[in-house]
């Protein structure tokens, strides 16, 4: 078969499935699902910025959390829980907040570093983490508790098959939204600089740009994404901001294979199932395999899971085409095998 | 007056286990080019050594002489089945290093129980300067810190082992053709490198206790530290780590503690934005 047959294969068995899914699951079950399906939303957000564009971003849980944390406090204090404000407010907060970082981190005289976009993510995410956790108005250790639910005109949207199919529709908007993108003039332009960016810097297109518009989408997604979680949950935390959650999403994706959207909503969606399982009948041994294992698809299967169906060549974002050596290291070219 | 003794002594005390901490994340940062995402996880190895001494009732001090070793032998384990596969590529690097970490933290997670456990301090008592108490065991964290950044120095300007690293570190495909085995210095540096981290973790357990998250707290801030001296350069991860370590230990004294904490990281970000060859550009051992 065709790559091309296979992912639309895929990803029409998997819409079907989860369209089915919560006709057959016990309640427990689909609520457990929702927070895949967000979970996957935020996925797809880190796939954006690392699979197409090429930017490590170690920092989507700060877009996640932040924008998690901004609809708890409206539903608080400004009793607002409206799904019409909240969650174009959450888009919102991602979107800025994020523009904010890629101006900083991307945008400028000199073009930073790979590391230093992955490193100053990382520490974005760090340090709301900290703040968050020692500021008293955000609720420090414990987060915002008890929040209300959404409201859609008079019903209220409460965990369970409502919630569930809203999330579900988010997903496949999302989705279908980047599938356009990547397929678009900018999504092409994305493909040459993450191979490329000296020659696509050499032919006029404005690099850095591109990158910071990319980057910003990614944080309005992640940014829905929290807004999602934080009325699915009832609650927000500090994890939510911080380095955990930000590296669990990178290394969900690259499980599932980075560079095929369907690939990071099968690696959330595969993680966090066999989690579930053995986190209960393991609970001290587990993270100890999922350390190992992660590793072993690091080391020996780039192409994550999604490599076991797709043909290497025929994936945008094979990430061992991305990797770029650091500039400022002299000396260091075809070091690797030695 | 009281004060500012104690202010200078704490913020002394913080920036000694800092440079502890950093000049081996430095030194593999700078020679391989990778970012070992690892390395808090050295330093929680080293506190765990020690734990274990401190069960087995054997002397603290003994723990703390065989925490580094333990560790280097560890990592230099890791280097030759994993690290080395990740050399020139550094995005990958951060990924497999933090996988690894992973691993090791949550198995000492699962050793300790989860919990906090205190190790005494090998030293005890405290001396008195004025009014000023200090204690003894802080005040040899810094002395043995001093010790060991001298002895690297010397290790790297002034022996013939040293000549070799810097070798490889500022030309490998020199230094390979020169008949130098760079694979080995390789492994022999990250080796080192990881049992310092050690080291500072055998030291610093008495004054924080165990826990498995111990290395995190370490690891962004080393990240920084390296990035803001200039990766690649000895005197550049001091200078970067002392820089740090005043900064966290000194702004809570200005603003609100928890401002001052994220601050920290706000201000060495821009600086590292700012001068993205880091502060001790252009200068190398």
């Amino acid at each position: 078969m065709a790559p091309a047959t296979i992912v639309r294969a895929l990803e029409a068995g998997l819409l079907v499935t989860f369209a089915l899914l919560p006709l057959a699951l016990a309640d427990f079950w689909v609520i457990f699902v929702t927070r895949v399906l967000i979970l996957a939303l935020l996925a797809l957000s880190f796939d954006l910025v690392w699979g197409f564009a090429g930017i490590m971003s170690f920092g989507q849980a700060l877009f996640f959390g932040s924008a998690g944390y901004g609809v708890a406090l409206l539903a608080r204090d400004a009793e607002v829980r409206s799904i019409f404000v909240v969650l174009p407010a959450a888009v919102v907060i991602g979107l800025v907040l994020s523009s904010l970082v890629a101006a900083f981190l991307l945008l400028g005289r000199n073009p930073p570093s790979l590391t230093f976009v992955a490193l100053g993510t990382l520490t974005g995410s760090y340090a709301a983490d900290r703040l968050a956790r020692g500021w008293y108005y955000l609720g420090g250790q414990n987060g915002i508790p008890s929040i209300p639910p959404m409201t859609a005109g008079p019903t209220e949207i409460g965990e369970g098959r409502s919630f569930y199919y809203l999330a579900l529709v988010f997903l496949v908007a999302v989705y279908a939204a980047c599938r356009f993108l990547v397929r678009s003039q900018l999504g092409l332009a994305l493909a040459g600089i993450r191979i490329n960016e000296a020659r696509m810097a050499f032919f006029g297109y404005r690099v850095q740009w591109l990158k910071a518009i990319v980057f910003s989408v990614a944080g309005a997604i992640a940014g829905a994404a929290g807004g999602l979680y934080a009325f699915h949950e009832g609650f927000v935390w500090p994890n939510m901001l911080g380095v955990i959650l930000s590296t669990q999403i990178v290394l969900y994706t690259l499980f599932g294979g980075a560079g095929t959207l369907i690939g990071a909503v099968v690696g959330v969606f595969a993680i966090e199932v066999v989690s579930f399982v053995l986190a209960d009948a393991y609970p001290t041994v587990w993270p100890v395999i999922l350390g190992v294992l992660l590793l072993v698809v690091i080391l020996f299967r780039p192409s994550g899971l999604i490599g076991l169906v797709l043909d290497q060549r025929a994936r945008a974002g094979a990430f061992r085409v991305a990797v770029r050596r650091p500039r400022h290291v002299p000396g260091k070219a075809a070091d690797g095998a030695a | 007056m009281e004060g500012v003794i104690s202010a200078v002594f704490e913020v002394l005390n913080f920036g000694a286990i800092m440079v502890l901490v950093v000049l081996g994340l430095g030194v593999i940062a700078g020679m391989m080019g990778i970012f070992n995402f690892a390395h808090g996880e050295f330093v929680l190895l080293g506190a765990y050594t020690v734990y274990l001494f401190h069960t087995w009732t054997l002397p603290i001090w003994l723990g703390m002489l065989a925490a580094p070793v333990v560790v280097a032998a560890i990592a230099l384990v890791l280097e030759r089945l994993v690290i080395r596969r990740f050399y020139a590529v550094p995005v990958i690097a951060m990924l497999g290093t933090y996988a690894v970490g992973l691993a090791i933290r949550e198995s000492v997670r699962g050793l300790i129980g989860g919990l906090y456990r205190a190790v005494p301090e090998p030293l005890i008592g405290s001396i008195d300067i004025g009014a000023v108490h200090i204690a003894r065991w802080r005040l040899a964290i810094v002395v043995i810190t001093v010790l060991v950044m001298v002895g690297c120095y010397l290790l790297l300007t002034r022996t013939g082992l040293g000549l070799t690293v810097r070798a490889a570190l500022e030309n490998p495909s020199l230094a390979r053709a020169s008949g130098l085995s760079t694979t080995r210095i390789y492994a022999g540096t990250f080796a080192f490198g990881a049992g310092l981290a050690g080291l500072a973790g055998a030291l610093v357990v008495p004054v924080f206790s165990l826990s498995a998250d111990l290395g995190i707290r370490f690891l962004i801030q080393g990240f920084l530290a390296v990035m803001l001296g200039g990766v690649g350069s000895f005197e550049g991860s001091v200078a970067g780590a002392a820089l740090i370590g005043v900064m966290s230990a000194a702004l809570p004294w200005g603003v609100a503690p928890v401002l001052a904490d994220v601050l920290v990281f706000l201000i060495a970000v821009v600086l590292v934005r700012l001068w993205p060859r880091g502060l001790t550009a252009g200068r190398t051992v």
